[in-house]
């Protein structure tokens, strides 16, 4: 499955980060993940009991943000959801965007001490 | 009571793994090393284009390959009846190959007195898209019968590959394949995409190929 990849990824940055901060217990993971990233928010929550299973991270909880996928039109420069318009200027009916955000996939903090 | 406090890291879940890729990329173009992300889906003829590319150019280049697979090593006995180098990187479970990982079999097969080295990642048209391996260039084959509509469907991949090969062009005429369909859709993803159209079977367009190959690792061992 291609999100245990990538969950296993993110305890690997997270510990990196409990080791350089001195953290004794991690209660939470906030992930910020995109609309348009290539990671299903549903199948991160899924298989990550699995990722942190007989790890130091088997308590900690998971939170997940979804970050809107918003384009600016090339024509107009109205910004829009680019997923709820399927890719059309809802303003002008251009059908040429830049995208802004929507495939970030971050870490976004911790709840720790 | 224990006191919690939030602790903000901010950071990309890809951004350890872009710096490794990162740096192994100098450290091979200081070896003179070129290498080749080869990616495709499963039954796309990954291992055959390989036995015709090394084929090809095995007389001009000192050749080494990896093999990444979840599990088996089928295509690193095929490759080794070549005479070739080959190493079988086995990603237990995982989707993809990174940059670390990448690393290690680098060092396993050893990369002095190597001119290209080809990973073959795991057949799959998702994560390995995800994931940079350090390699100086990314190849794609998508053969015929999967059909031309994938750059709408995995437009991650198409958009980030530096050459696209059809395989299994023979046989286009059995298939819907739309080939100048295909050469609009990705233009738009990635309009400096090559695309070429070859025959691992019956080695229609191989020559077009180790053309771009061979001319992809002397660019590459220009000083900048």
């Amino acid at each position: 499955m291609h999100e245990l990849g990538i969950v296993y990824e993110v305890i690997k940055i997270v510990d990196e980060f409990v080791i350089a901060n001195d953290l004794t217990k991690v209660d939470k993971i906030i992930l910020e993940i995109g609309q348009l990233s290539q990671t299903i928010p549903h199948f991160v929550e899924a298989c990550y009991p699995a990722a942190v299973s007989d790890t130091p991270y088997q308590e900690t909880k998971l939170e997940i943000i979804v970050l809107p996928a918003r384009g600016e039109c090339q024509l107009c420069h109205e910004i829009f959801n680019v997923v709820d318009h399927r890719k059309i200027c809802p303003n002008c009916q251009g059908e040429d965007f830049s995208l802004i955000s929507g495939r970030e996939f971050n870490i976004k903090e911790v709840v720790a001490y | 009571m224990e006191i919690y406090k939030v602790l903000e890291i901010k950071k990309s879940v890809y951004e350890n793994n872009d710096r490794e890729a990162d740096l192994l990329r100098q450290e091979l173009k200081k070896e003179q090393t070129f290498l080749l992300n080869l990616m495709s889906s499963p039954g796309s003829g990954k291992t055959t284009t390989l036995l015709r590319t090394i084929e090809a150019l095995k007389d001009e280049l000192r050749i080494a390959i990896l093999e990444a697979d979840i599990d088996s090593d089928v295509d690193a006995h095929a490759v080794a009846k070549t005479g070739t180098r080959v190493i079988q990187l086995h990603t237990g479970g995982m989707c993809h190959l990174d940059a670390g990982m990448t690393r290690q079999g680098l060092e396993g097969i050893g990369t002095d007195q190597t001119d290209l080295v080809v990973l073959e990642n795991v057949g799959n048209l998702v994560c390995p898209a995800e994931f940079d391996t350090g390699a100086s260039k990314n190849a794609m084959i998508l053969s015929v019968p999967e059909g031309d509509d994938k750059p709408l469907k995995y437009p991650l991949m198409f958009s980030l590959v530096d050459v696209l090969l059809i395989n299994k062009i023979d046989v286009k005429e059995h298939f819907d394949f739309d080939l100048a369909v295909l050469r609009e859709r990705v233009k738009k993803l990635n309009p400096n995409l090559v695309v070429i159209p070859i025959s691992a079977k019956t080695g229609e367009g191989i020559g077009e190929w180790a053309d771009w190959l061979r001319g992809a690792v002397k660019s590459w061992n220009q000083p900048e």
